[in-house]
């Protein structure tokens, strides 16, 4: 049979979960339980957009969960439909709105009308009584947050951050705008709280999320070995460490047990990509979440693993502890959304050299315009400086009515064949 | 040596016979796609085109969106390097290659070596695939390949604003209710689909000589509004129409002789 022609895997009995999977799903459900422990003593709770300061909440020690993070993962255990169904249909809300935002409006709607409906545990959120809102992954958030205001009637505390489309680095008057931003939320939290901010267990907190953020690009950049030592997916599992547990030493625990583990996958010569990595793939864009089994599942039988993406890097928010600009630059630049298309662009091609990657394979995201807009003048660039094929498909994170597997399957196969003949050529000179 | 390439499409199946990866030994083509008798009867047809039976044959390699549901092929090749290789073979200058397909548009690039080098596809929109072509026959009661003659006597281009299949639909419609005459109506169709295939084509980067694949090539109106939106001139080659089920069965023999 053709190399480049799937071969189906046999059914093989469910393997253990490493044990830093088992730390991650203990720390998130910790996470839940202690927000809805919160509410049902009637304590503060805050959602917040993802790439927040969190190292703020950590200090005054109150429970944040994400809504972003929380559609994913509603979406990958495919039970978030309804809520999606709800958002468009009862409420009205078109369906060109970012999936996400659908998805959580009509938890939040739901959590409203028929808190009886909502079980007291992780994935579900429950009721918040305030919001954290930063735009610097993109400005539909501001009117989702919004929103969420107007429904539960509590306050935002919001971060506007400015993009930097036009330089690489943000101009000093752009950091000296985030940081007095950042001063002032931990004033208007004082006093939303009644308490005093602690300035020394901030430092401790910055310091651990430091350390998180160290760890996490340390174990990412071991996928760069050849064969890799991870499954690319299995970032996406990691990352949400960073996504809420930022500044917490569980999160150190768990990426030093994973360090161990696929330095270990190293010393072996294994992986926990299931089958023989015959191509490296960079993925442009967010996962699709209600997908992601089939898409692993497709990539493994081509033999294709996607050892890197963009998505995953955008939690890693580097600064030196105590240094308030550097986090203020940091929280502006962590998501590459707020790039040009260029700057973009010179980063994944600078990823898919140091990774090695035969390819590229594009999500083309019906909901996250910011991220799919740049893949078409993009992938140019990347044809152009990386000399790799690429290849786009149409998907959406959260809403399944997009993605179509037999589209998926032709063009990774296109892709397949196209770097198959290129390694041949490279082989025989 | 004998090998067959099947290009199972959605709206139509193909089949070469090649002998010894170098003549066409038999040809079929059946105007029902994947799920159907289609591919059966093509396949059958091939072989009886030929003077084959089943077991001249030495491999069978399978392409089109219905690949892998064909229970006869020995492998599978994405339509992509299938359609590179046969129109390689039929036109060995060309580099750029636009196939309009049942329900998908791709724009090919070929290196100088004639290898599938980068391809782009439309985004999941009938608006610009032959599904479209289709749907528009059918409002004017008129068979798809009749509509390339029908635009030769066009006068003027009738502009359709709606790339929706939907929304053209109820415009031609409405257009033909206003009696605009019909091969005006087929030019604006043809400049329709021609629109939407260029902006894919343009993301490709058009590398010279231009041609097109599948069986919507046959249509020479829509060639010529394609080569008009494109600035460039379009070849066809007459057997345009197999040249995925071509590169199938090259590819078939290659495998085989490996
Ligand atoms: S549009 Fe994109 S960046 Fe904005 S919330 Fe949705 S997924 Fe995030």
């Amino acid at each position: 049979m053709a190399e480049a022609t799937p071969t189906p895997a046999p059914a093989k009995p469910k393997r253990p979960l490493p044990l830093s999977r088992q730390m991650v799903n203990a720390q998130t459900a910790k996470a839940y339980e202690d927000a809805w422990k919160a509410a049902e003593e009637g304590k503060p709770i805050g959602w917040s957009t993802a790439i927040f300061c969190q190292e703020i909440c950590e200090v005054f020690d109150i429970p944040i969960l994400y809504p972003e993070n929380n559609c994913a993962t509603l979406s990958a255990r495919h039970i978030g439909d309804p809520y999606i169904a709800h958002a468009e249909g009862e409420l009205a809300y078109p369906i060109n709105i970012c999936s996400y935002s659908r998805l959580n409006i009509g938890y939040a709607d739901t959590l409203l009308k028929h808190p009886e409906q909502i079980p007291h545990e992780a994935p579900y959120l429950p009721r918040p009584t305030f919001l954290l809102l930063t735009n610097n992954s993109c400005t539909q958030l501001m009117k989702w947050y919004e929103q969420l205001s107007e429904m539960f009637d509590i306050p935002i505390f919001f971060m506007d951050t400015l993009f930097n489309y036009y330089e690489e680095e943000p101009k000093p008057h752009k950091i000296k705008y985030v940081r007095s931003q950042i001063e002032n939320y931990i004033k208007n939290m004082e006093k939303f709280l009644g308490r005093k901010f602690d300035w020394e267990k901030f430092e401790e907190v910055q310091k651990i999320s430091q350390e998180n953020c160290r760890l996490f690009d340390e174990i990412v950049a071991l996928n760069q070995r050849k064969p890799a030592p991870m499954s690319g997916f299995d970032l996406f599992n990691y990352m949400s460490c960073l996504v809420i547990c930022r500044g917490k030493r569980s999160t150190t625990e768990i990426f030093k047990q994973l360090k161990k583990e696929v330095e270990e996958h190293i010393a072996n010569n294994t992986s926990t990509f299931p089958a023989e990595e015959k191509y490296r793939v960079h993925w442009e864009g967010i996962a699709c979440w209600p997908n992601l089994g089939y898409n692993l599942k497709t990539l493994k039988n081509y033999n294709v693993n996607a050892v890197m993406n963009g998505y995953v890097t955008a939690w890693d928010v580097l600064y030196n502890p105590g240094n308030m600009d550097e986090m203020a630059k940091a929280y502006q630049c962590s998501s590459t959304n707020s790039f040009s298309t260029p700057a973009i662009m010179d980063k994944r091609v600078a990823s898919i050299k140091d990774y090695g990657c035969d390819g590229m394979l594009c999500h083309v995201n019906r909901s996250c315009k910011l991220m799919t807009f740049h893949i078409h003048v993009g992938r140019e660039i990347v044809d152009e400086k990386a000399h790799v094929p690429v290849a786009t498909f149409d998907g959406d994170q959260s809403d399944p009515r997009i993605f179509n597997e037999a589209q998926f399957e032709t063009r990774l196969q296109g892709l397949v064949e196209i770097m198959k003949e290129k390694k041949e050529e490279e082989a025989n000179g | 040596m004998y090998t067959l390439g099947i290009d199972i499409g959605s709206t139509a199946c193909k089949c070469i016979i090649l002998s010894d990866g170098k003549e066409i030994a038999g040809k079929g083509l059946y105007p029902l796609g994947t799920g159907t008798i289609g591919p059966k009867m093509v396949f059958e047809s091939a072989l009886k085109d030929a003077g084959l039976t089943r077991e001249d044959i030495h491999t069978v390699l399978a392409t089109g969106y219905g690949r892998f549901q064909f229970d006869g092929a020995d492998s599978q090749k994405s339509e992509m390097t299938c359609h590179a290789t046969g129109i390689h073979f039929l036109m060995p200058s060309a580099r750029t290659i636009v196939d309009i397909g049942g329900q998908d548009i791709k724009a090919l690039r070929l290196d100088a070596q004639g290898r599938l080098d980068n391809f782009v596809m439309n985004d999941k929109c009938a608006a610009g695939t032959g599904r479209f072509l289709d749907v528009m026959a059918g409002v004017l009661n008129v068979k798809t390949y009749e509509l390339g003659p029908i635009s030769d006597d066009a006068q003027s281009v009738v502009s359709i604003s709606s790339t929706c299949t939907v929304f053209a639909e109820s415009e031609v419609i409405s257009l033909l209710s206003n009696n605009v005459r019909i091969p005006d109506l087929v030019a604006g169709i043809h400049a329709s689909v021609a629109g939407r295939v260029a902006a894919l084509v343009f993301r490709n980067g058009i590398v010279p000589d231009v041609t097109m694949s599948g069986g919507v090539a046959l249509n020479h109106g829509m060639v010529r509004a394609l080569s008009a939106e494109l600035k460039t001139p379009i070849t066809v080659h007459p057997l345009c129409q197999y040249a995925g089920a071509l590169g199938a069965a090259l590819i078939a023999y290659r495998e085989a002789t490996k």
